[in-house]
């Protein structure tokens, strides 16, 4: 199943520059876990050794927030990786 | 408070908006605002809340204007190089509406003066560039009870959201904690120079609607703005009941400083944290015989663009999983853009266990001024902020 996942501005450095990527996955945790696989290292970047969001990191399942990687991921889904900014 | 025939001409057309009317105009007038950082975000926000006609409006920042901040900060101009920037935008709206009151407050927020310079404010508007002041103003503000505007800024992209009291989630519901090491900077990943602009005129219109009472503010809601794509998102948000400031059983109680500072300040109450000036690290690497290990702790793209020889690239956010790469025999030197995410590194290295740390003090980019102007930094064509 394919949904779509919008990679916050600080991680394109993963996808090279690609803003968004063509991912497959029934829950957040394979969705990650299909990320992981085509881009290195972009899941530590949101999720700690403890299996949580980091708290600068969120995510969101089209616009409701994801607390656990559990959460389901429909086709056709845009999961939105979200970053705290610090640039005023 | 009553507005004088000047006034009602100057914000003639503001006042037929019904909702504004003379009333809300009124209310305008004896507001009190503050703006944090008058920088990006900081600049709009103060030019748009002095031209509406707020009565009294605070200037938070103890930075002097640069070169590089007046492609976005238009609040000043080439002559205002060198500058205190609170003292320069003083003069500025002062210039823009002589029937305002301006207060310069030249001076860095820190835990110590945060509830004295807030205290006399109404709304509070957060335009600061440091996630560690980001959350000190947080926290005032749910602990004093204050409106807050927030936005941030990188690269191409921006978030706003406005805190109200007992109405919805604050800045630390959505990102319970941040440290400015591990999300870039403007500095450090460039920023086009109108964003701010788009995202600081949003921070004016809540903050108008907050003194007026007109429409709905940003609250529950993160608002993401991207430019490139030209496009705005909204994400329901709603108020974490562990929140540790506004929460349930908040464990913040007093505004506390976090973040960078933290981590600054936790590597040098450590000790043992050599700070390498751009010479002293090109002796040592020039002299060959100290065993050092050169960490680049930018992201990838980053260290694509440039290097020091030698250096392995472990970015700032994957270095507390990737520590048993560095050789103990060896000690580990940290760099990165601009000596921040580097003392990030040396705390996280010293709470690892890891002796003496060293870091290069401002970073690559006092490399390329001190020792090797030919240090690529950005890409070709490209420059950051």
């Amino acid at each position: 199943m394919s949904c779509v996942v919008r990679i916050a501005s600080p991680l394109r450095s993963y996808t090279a520059g690609a803003s968004s990527v063509a991912a497959e996955g029934a829950t957040l945790e394979e969705v990650l876990a299909h990320l992981e696989r085509r881009f290195a290292g972009i899941r530590f970047r949101m999720i700690d050794e403890q299996d949580h969001i980091r708290p600068h990191m969120r995510l969101f399942v089209n616009t409701t927030e994801a607390c656990e990687l559990s959460a389901s991921v429909h086709p056709g889904d845009t999961v939105h990786v979200i970053c705290a900014l610090s640039g005023g | 408070m009553t507005l004088s025939s000047a006034e009602r001409a100057r914000y003639e057309r503001q006042i037929s908006l019904s909702e504004i009317g003379l009333a809300g105009q009124e209310r305008l007038k004896s507001a009190r605002v503050l703006v944090i950082g008058a920088g990006g975000l900081g600049s709009p926000v103060a030019l748009y809340l002095a031209a509406a006609g707020v009565g009294a409006l605070g200037i938070v920042d103890c930075d002097r204007v640069a070169l590089s901040n007046l492609h976005r900060q238009v609040l000043f101009e080439s002559a205002s190089l060198g500058r205190l920037k609170a003292e320069a935008a003083r003069e500025r709206l002062a210039s823009l509406n002589p029937q305002i009151e301006v207060i310069a407050h030249a001076l860095e927020l820190r835990s110590g003066n945060v509830r004295a310079v807030l205290e006399p404010y109404d709304v509070i508007v957060d335009g600061t560039d440091r996630l560690s002041t980001r959350y000190l103003v947080n926290d005032a503000c749910v602990i004093l009870g204050k409106p807050l505007v927030s936005a941030a800024i990188h690269r191409f992209e921006g978030q706003a959201l406005t805190y109200v009291p007992g109405r919805g989630p604050c800045y630390r519901c959505l990102f319970p904690e941040a440290r400015d090491g591990v999300v870039a900077s403007c500095a450090e990943a460039g920023v086009l120079g109108v964003l701010p602009g788009v995202l600081g005129a949003i921070q004016a219109t809540e903050a108008i609607k907050l003194v007026t009472g007109v429409g709905e503010p940003l609250t529950g809601r993160l608002l993401t703005y991207d430019a490139l794509e030209m496009r705005f998102r909204e994400f329901s948000l709603s108020r974490r009941p562990d929140c540790a400031v506004c929460g349930e059983h908040p464990s913040i109680t007093e505004p506390l400083e976090a973040g960078e500072r933290c981590a600054g300040e936790a590597a040098q109450a450590l000790g043992g944290v050599l700070r390498l000036s751009p010479a002293q690290l090109h002796g040592l690497i020039e002299g060959t015989r100290e065993p050092l290990v050169l960490i680049d702790v930018r992201e990838p793209d980053e260290f694509g663009i440039g290097r020091l020889a030698g250096a392995i690239n472990i970015p700032l956010a994957e270095l507390a999983g990737r520590l048993e790469e560095i050789p103990r025999t060896l000690t580990p030197v940290f760099i990165c853009r601009s000596g921040r995410r580097s003392l990030a590194a040396c705390a996280a290295a010293l709470s690892a266990g890891i002796q003496a740390p060293a870091h290069l003090e401002g970073g690559l980019a006092a490399w390329a001024m001190e020792i090797d102007p030919a240090f690529p930094l950005d890409p070709p064509g490209g420059g950051a902020a």
